[in-house]
């Protein structure tokens, strides 16, 4: 589509992801967020390898044509791998949060704890 | 060669000690004891004065990923060293399941990894690893705390660790490389995107690297988390952060940011250690505090500035770990994590964790000729104008006002005894710490080692730190009305963000 490059997708997208994670009172909600913003950074990346247009960078005997930069594309790969490890670890430490106080809503942790910790 | 062997080693290490679990300990000594022997062969090719270099897989510059080990890696190999002999006789006695020794062999295979990377996305990827184990290792325990504490440190440090992915993004659009090495032959002198690239770097970095208003969640991770698990997290892992800050700064355009920043972190690191009295709290305050030295030295940008901020790494790692395994036993001992309670419990204390105290306060407060001097002098031997000189002697006596309070702990009555284990820890640190500098002098030329005898620093320290010991006695009241909801996950995400633009601001205006 003209006038929407990848580019203003991933901005826009890095925008509803931050506000995500500031605006919702759910740690499973923030963690969502976090994925948006990890997609937008990735999308970015992309798109930017991917400006200067060109043929899918595959070695073929009879590509001559100028083809779209691997390297972000190989980064990528690495990037997803983390951030998919990164958000399933941290539901496994919200999955012990919920267990101990039932909720997940961070202001209520945040208060239980601080009170656990007056008492010792 | 052995540069990339080195952090493979700790892998191999990592996955025998989880696989082998009963041998997990002797395997962690074979380890360190690899890691000196390596290290003894490429401290001297480097010390001659050569920087060792190697492409990954024999591509060429640009596409493979470049080892480097310079005089700055070695430094910080020689801090990783003390660190993981220290902490692994601190843990001599202690019941430990195998897979923390696996992630402590992550932890420091990861480091040696960093230390050696030229590579814009390769650091990406190891300061991402090092996010994992750092909280993996905070919530060992599994307390409700420390959970919570690391939850915090992973959101705000993946947060800024895709804002960094989006800098090297913008690098590597317009510059098409990733290795710092070429990135500064490549780099035009003024273009409208460096601004934005840096800020994006080096706002993704600072959450890493303990500065106020990116890192706030590190007090209450430092503080939370096992003794020896916040000597590393405090003694190493933050400064990973600044190792990558001391690459970049050279490159972009980020010395009035780093100037101001240090200002900020060292002047709210101590005002915030000053009102806390929970002990674990206020060391990790100071870590804070005393990244402010190491951002005012990158941010002068001159040798001396750069050279006395490493110096002053290695030596803050040393007793800022010493602190934390110290504290750790003290609390123990006492069952006290404040400072009135544990000053009323001080004859609970072993006589040598209270020395092991001493010695680390001591040290932070810069009192010559320990470590925290010399590193201190260095910085402030290249000064463009005396007017900066004010900021260190500012953080030197807020820091010894601060540490003031714990002046009653230290009493020569006899107590229990330490186990081994720790006088050893102990002793690793401290030692160190004492003669620091004599034992740096190989690594320094003449000038730089004169610099360190100066006169006039011994003077300056001295009396910053007799300042900052009278007011305690003037000011010892503690009640600041400080803002505590700046820690909570919300705020902390939203002056991250702030910082980022505060730091493009000021990238833009210089």
């Amino acid at each position: 589509m003209p006038g929407l490059d990848g580019v203003t997708i991933a901005i826009v997208l890095l925008g509803i992801g931050l506000l995500g994670l500031v605006l919702r009172r759910d740690l499973v909600m923030k963690l969502l967020s976090l994925g948006v913003v990890d997609a937008s950074v990735i999308l970015c990346l992309i798109a930017l390898g991917a400006r200067r247009q060109g043929a899918p960078p595959i070695l073929q005997p009879s590509a001559a044509a100028p083809y779209v930069d691997p390297l972000p594309q190989a980064l990528v790969l690495s990037a997803i791998v983390i951030n998919f490890a990164l958000v399933a670890l941290a539901l496994v430490f919200v999955m012990l949060l919920v267990e101990r106080y039932h909720t997940t809503d961070p202001e209520r942790i945040e208060r239980e704890i601080a009170a656990e910790e007056e008492e010792r | 060669m052995i540069a990339a062997l080195l952090p493979l080693l700790h892998l191999l290490w990592g996955s025998l000690s989880l696989a082998w679990g009963r041998r997990a300990r002797a395997i962690a000594w074979v380890a360190l004891l690899g890691d000196v022997v390596l290290l003894g062969l490429l401290w001297p090719r480097i010390l001659a004065g050569s920087e060792v270099r190697l492409a990954l897989g024999g591509w060429g510059p640009g596409l493979g990923i470049a080892v480097v080990a310079d005089k700055t890696a070695l430094w910080f190999t020689i801090l990783l060293v003390f660190l993981e002999g220290g902490v692994l006789s601190y843990l001599r006695r202690t019941t430990l399941a195998p897979v923390f020794f696996m992630l402590l062999h992550l932890l420091l295979g990861a480091a040696l990894a960093l230390l050696f990377s030229r590579d814009l996305f390769n650091i990406y990827v190891i300061l991402e690893l090092l996010t994992f184990v750092s909280y993996l290792l905070v919530g060992y325990e599994r307390r409700s705390g420390q959970i919570w504490a690391g939850l915090k440190y992973l959101i705000l440090a993946s947060v800024g660790m895709n804002l960094y992915l989006l800098g090297v993004a913008v690098v590597y659009y317009h510059t098409g490389t990733l290795d710092l090495t070429l990135l500064s032959s490549r780099l035009p002198a003024q273009a409208p995107w460096i601004p934005l690239a840096a800020a994006l770097l080096a706002g993704g970095i600072a959450v890493k690297a303990g500065i106020f208003l990116y890192s706030l969640w590190l007090p209450r991770a430092h503080a939370s988390a096992p003794p020896a698990v916040s000597a590393l997290l405090s003694g190493l892992v933050i400064k990973m952060g600044i190792v990558v800050l001391l690459r970049l700064a050279p490159i972009f355009p980020l010395r009035t940011a780093l100037l101001v920043l240090a200002g900020l972190t060292g002047v709210a690191g101590i005002l915030y250690a000053y009102v806390a009295l929970d002990l674990k709290r206020i060391l990790a305050f100071h870590t804070l505090s005393q990244i402010g030295y190491l951002l005012f030295g990158i941010g002068l940008g001159t040798p001396a500035g750069l050279l006395g901020a490493t110096e002053y790494a290695v030596s803050h790692g040393l007793f800022k770990a010493l602190l934390f395994l110290a504290a750790g036993t003290a609390v123990n001992a006492t069952g006290q994590r404040a400072v009135p309670g544990l000053i009323r419990e001080r004859h609970r204390i072993p006589r040598s964790t209270r020395l092991a105290l001493l010695i680390g306060t001591l040290g932070i407060v810069g009192l010559p000729p320990l470590a925290g001097f010399c590193g201190k002098a260095t910085l402030c031997a290249d000064l463009p104008s005396a007017f900066l000189l004010a900021l260190p002697l500012l953080f030197t006596l807020g820091t010894a006002l601060s540490f003031s309070k714990l002046v009653p702990l230290f009493i020569l009555s006899p107590g229990p005894s330490a186990p081994t284990g720790q006088a050893t820890a102990y002793a690793v640190l401290g030692l160190p710490i004492l003669l620091f500098l004599p034992a740096v002098r190989p690594l320094l030329s003449a000038t730089e080692w004169a610099v360190a005898l100066h006169p006039l620093p011994f003077a300056e320290t001295i009396g910053a730190i007799v300042l900052g010991a009278l007011a305690y006695r003037f000011f010892p009241s503690r009640r600041l009305p400080l803002p505590r909801r700046l820690f909570r996950l919300e705020e902390a995400i939203l002056t991250l963000l702030a910082g980022v633009l505060f730091i493009l601001v000021l990238c833009l205006v210089s």
